[in-house]
């Protein structure tokens, strides 16, 4: 099937931040990108409402390190506040997936042209992303560009140990991509195998936590335009 | 790799621990605290009999007493009416406290009422024991302060009111001032209470018996709120929103986990409340606060309210990242040598330093490097977490030692000089690259930018290793011995960052003859310059060296600044006569083996002050020979 997508992405810093550390206290990263997180940086490489991601695998490149760093992160009432954010340092990921098409959106089905997406996700790629990737928090920019999944060396590749690197957030479901109207929270318990990580799908996580109940943005014919339709707009062929 | 979780694993691992009492060094004591408890300094020790009387009272001096808490009274703060369970304030405990004459803040709310009838469903619980339910009796009574009065431990004024505060006026009357006014409770209201119940058959205090703790916690967790995933191990179990703090120590308020945001932008958004966002477990919290604080205060380095904490989970110990090889030989119970054979391969004396520690590297023995501060008095942020096998850290750390070593003299072992060779300790090399009235603040910034140099193999970042390098060009700036410290750490962080190149250059202390290094050169024709002038001085002479005086300038322009030195040598020279014969020739030597050109005014680089190292070093031994022979 031509919906598969491999890349890898780099930057200097990184902060997927640990939930607990984040409604209050002094954010701290998670040791590995979540899969959410890495949904995000592909969604932000290319996306639409037609298409869901699937991440498959993610490898580890380079050690990980931390930094921490000290920030002034607004505050509400007006002004700054000091903090000390620790961050991942010099990060380097390669990841393995692949898009299927939101089956919630019926109204996109006269889009469901995997050939079409798979092309301008590969161009995208090509050109470093539609729009800004960063790693898990906005001030840490990243970068991807297209690469085989597996290729190269990395730190963790002769490290025969299975590191259990404890319960971390998979993902969100949205009530868009699952058709129930719900917001929860999927934890998994991750493992990391001489660097590879290899999520479950979203389906697949057991421990799943509701957050409270939300329903999907709905759409009509009037809030969007066919390509076909700006095209003939702009007096093209 | 979660720092919690490892921190509660921590804390499952040494349950034969909690509720132990050890005493530090420094008379300060801790504990490994069971699950809802806390401590608190206590004034006043009230001892109840079998039958629920009152036996004796005695003031206290401030000792740190293990108590129950509940959530609510862990984390209570100005009027909140929030009793701990059993030991507490006088206000709370004193059910006659409002008779003589004790003020409540708000008149709905009285405090004993609220304590009371806590205590009451704890006693009549199928969890209480014996002698909780002989001081429920007690307290029931309300009568504690009549009690207290007659034991003359508090006083009560003409009117029959509680005195407060310890006034002079009072000493006419009633006499010399009893010590509870000098306990350290503000004011006798808040005199912390704790209770002993006394029976022949368990001599156990209350306050340190396990049937105690036992008997709250189990008590306590069926009172816990809502099951909710933890977000720690994935379980379901009652959940928390209080953490913990007081990490650090007694007066610290910052928590690590905190909700908040009311003000700040943290997460909302996607989240509506805390509660939305996260869930940890009762249990995980209170395990891995607990863990932490008592890790801290066994082997935590805190330097400016930063904590540097290194610990296993075998419970073996573990070397930490910020001792030098002499720490690290104390620390595993090994001799120094006190003179070691310079000659031979260095490398021995770091691994056996630690081999101390490699003795049983059982299988998944792992290590954690954790830094914890706080920008703000109410959060503290963890600065730098890693979590490795102890097998690696361990190469790592000799392989930190193995590379950023250098021969150092200024380590002192029972009044005497020894001499080791190693890397320096962090804190040595903060004092070598910011000299040593270095603030804190500067040293505990350093040290945790050095702990990825140990534990990840990084290069030392560049702008400490030229402050090293200048200051240490500079002797005329500080005291000699100062300065020697200096030149020691110096060399070992060019020695490692020479290492890193990518040629990797090896530099040893022993001096390398064969070297065509226009710096390694120039650095020798100092030492030669400085040993010279040195032997023709007196001993009694302890002023610097012309050598010495000129490093600075020499560094910067060493051809020209060679003339000057060259120059002030002769009156020395002929001071010497013969003697300086050796010395003369070996001048000419070096100079010989300068590759045409290289004579010249470019500013020298490290190398420099590893060839004056190795130099002197080499001039001194021969001479140290010489005399022996």
């Amino acid at each position: 099937m031509r919906n598969e997508v491999q890349f890898e992405v780099f930057g200097d810093y990184a902060l997927f931040t640990d939930p607990l550390t984040k409604i209050g206290g002094e954010k701290l990263s998670y040791s590995v990108p979540t899969y959410q997180a890495i949904k995000g940086i592909l969604e932000s490489i290319y996306w639409k409402p037609t298409i869901m991601y699937i991440i498959d695998e993610l490898r580890v490149m380079n050690p990980i390190q931390m930094e921490s760093k000290g920030v002034r992160p607004m505050d509400y009432g007006g002004g700054n506040t000091l903090a000390n954010y620790t961050y991942l340092k010099d990060v380097h990921y390669q990841v393995k997936a692949h898009f299927v098409f939101n089956e919630h959106r019926p109204d996109l089905a006269f889009d469901r042209n995997e050939g079409k997406h798979y092309s301008i996700l590969q161009r995208s790629l090509k050109a470093g992303g539609r729009r800004d990737i960063f790693l898990g928090t906005r001030e840490c920019q990243g970068y991807v560009q297209p690469c085989e999944f597996g290729s190269g060396e990395g730190f963790y590749d002769t490290d025969e140990r299975t590191q259990y690197l404890g319960t971390m957030v998979h993902g969100f479901n949205y009530p868009d991509e699952t058709g129930v109207n719900e917001l929860s929270v999927r934890l998994w318990p991750v493992e990391m195998k001489q660097g590879y990580i290899e999520f479950p799908k979203p389906a697949e996580c057991t421990i799943v936590r509701s957050v409270r109940e939300m329903k999907p943005k709905l759409f009509h014919s009037d809030d969007i335009e066919s390509a076909e339709q700006l095209l003939r707009d702009l007096g093209g062929e | 790799m979660s720092w919690l979780l490892h921190l509660y694993e921590t804390y499952e691992a040494n349950l034969d621990q909690v509720g132990k009492t050890v005493k530090k060094r420094s008379d300060r004591e801790y504990t490994l605290l069971p699950v809802s408890h806390t401590t608190q300094n206590a004034h006043i020790e009230v001892t109840i009999d079998e039958d629920g009387d009152f036996l004796e009272a005695k003031v206290l001096e401030k000792e740190s007493t293990l108590i129950p808490c509940t959530e609510e009274s862990a984390s209570r703060s100005g009027s909140k009416v929030a009793p701990y369970p059993l030991h507490d304030k006088l206000s709370y405990v004193a059910g006659d406290f409002v008779k003589y004459g004790g003020q409540i803040k708000n008149p709905e709310e009285i405090p004993f009422d609220k304590y009371i009838r806590n205590l009451e469903e704890w006693a009549n619980s199928p969890y209480a024991t014996e002698k909780l339910k002989w001081i429920y009796t007690y307290l029931r009574k309300g009568r504690l302060i009549e009690d207290l009065v007659a034991a003359k431990i508090i006083k009560l004024d003409e009117n029959q009111k509680l005195i407060e505060k310890w006034d002079d006026k009072y000493t006419a009357r009633l006499g010399e001032k009893p010590p509870i006014f000098s306990s350290g409770a503000a004011e006798t209201s808040s005199a912390f209470i704790r209770f002993n119940a006394f029976t022949p058959d368990s001599p156990e205090d209350v306050w340190k018996d396990k049937a105690m703790f036992d008997s709250f916690i189990a008590f306590y967790n069926q009172k816990l709120g809502e099951q909710d995933v933890c977000f720690v191990t994935g379980d379901t179990r009652p959940s928390t929103e209080r953490h913990a703090n007081k990490i650090r120590h007694a007066a610290d308020k910052a928590k690590l986990i905190s909700a908040n945001d009311s003000s700040g932008f943290t997460f909302r958004g996607r989240f509506k409340s805390s509660k939305e966002a996260v869930a940890i477990s009762y249990e995980v919290s209170q395990k891995a606060h607990n863990a932490l604080k008592w890790l801290i205060h066994r082997q935590g380095k805190t330097i400016d309210e930063r904590v540097f904490l290194v610990w296993g989970n075998d419970n073996n110990p573990v070397p930490n990242t910020d001792e030098d090889i002499v720490d690290m030989m104390q620390h595993s119970g090994r001799e120094i040598e006190r003179e070691p054979d310079t000659d031979k391969p260095y490398a021995d004396q770091v691994k056996r330093a630690i081999a101390g520690y490699r003795n049983d590297l059982t299988y998944q023995a792992e290590v954690n490097i954790l830094v914890l501060d706080s920008a703000t008095t109410g959060r503290m942020a963890v600065l730098y977490y890693r979590h490795l096998t102890k097998e690696l850290y361990l190469n790592r750390l000799e392989e930190w030692h193995k590379s950023c070593a250098w021969e150092h003299r200024y380590r002192k072992d029972e009044e005497q000089f020894i001499s080791f060779y190693g890397a320096p300790a962090t804190k040595d090399i903060a004092f070598a690259a910011y000299g040593p009235r270095a603030s804190e603040k500067i040293v505990k910034g350093l040290m945790e930018r050095i702990i990825p140099c140990i534990v990840d193999g990084r290069a030392v970042p560049r702008d400490i290793v030229r402050s090293a390098f200048h200051r240490a060009s500079n002797p005329v700036s500080m005291e000699r011995w100062e300065w020697e410290k200096t030149l020691s750490i110096a060399c070992a962080l060019i020695r490692k960052g020479l290492l890193e190149k990518e040629e990797g250059e090896e530099w040893n202390v022993p001096l390398n003859t064969e070297s065509k290094d226009r710096s390694y050169l120039f650095g020798r024709l100092l030492a030669v310059a400085d040993v010279l002038e040195r032997g023709a001085l007196g001993k009694d002479e302890t002023r610097s060296t012309n050598a010495i005086r000129y490093m600075n300038s020499f560094a910067q322009n060493p051809g020209r600044t060679w003339k000057t030195i060259q120059a002030s040598l002769q009156p020395y020279q002929a001071k010497l006569g013969t003697k300086a014969t050796y010395l003369s020739k070996m001048i000419d030597e070096i100079a010989d083996q300068f590759k045409d050109g290289d004579f010249n005014n470019a500013p020298l680089t490290e190398q420099y002050l590893l060839g004056f190292y190795s130099q002197r070093r080499e001039l001194y031994k021969k001479k140290e020979e010489d005399t022996n022979e």
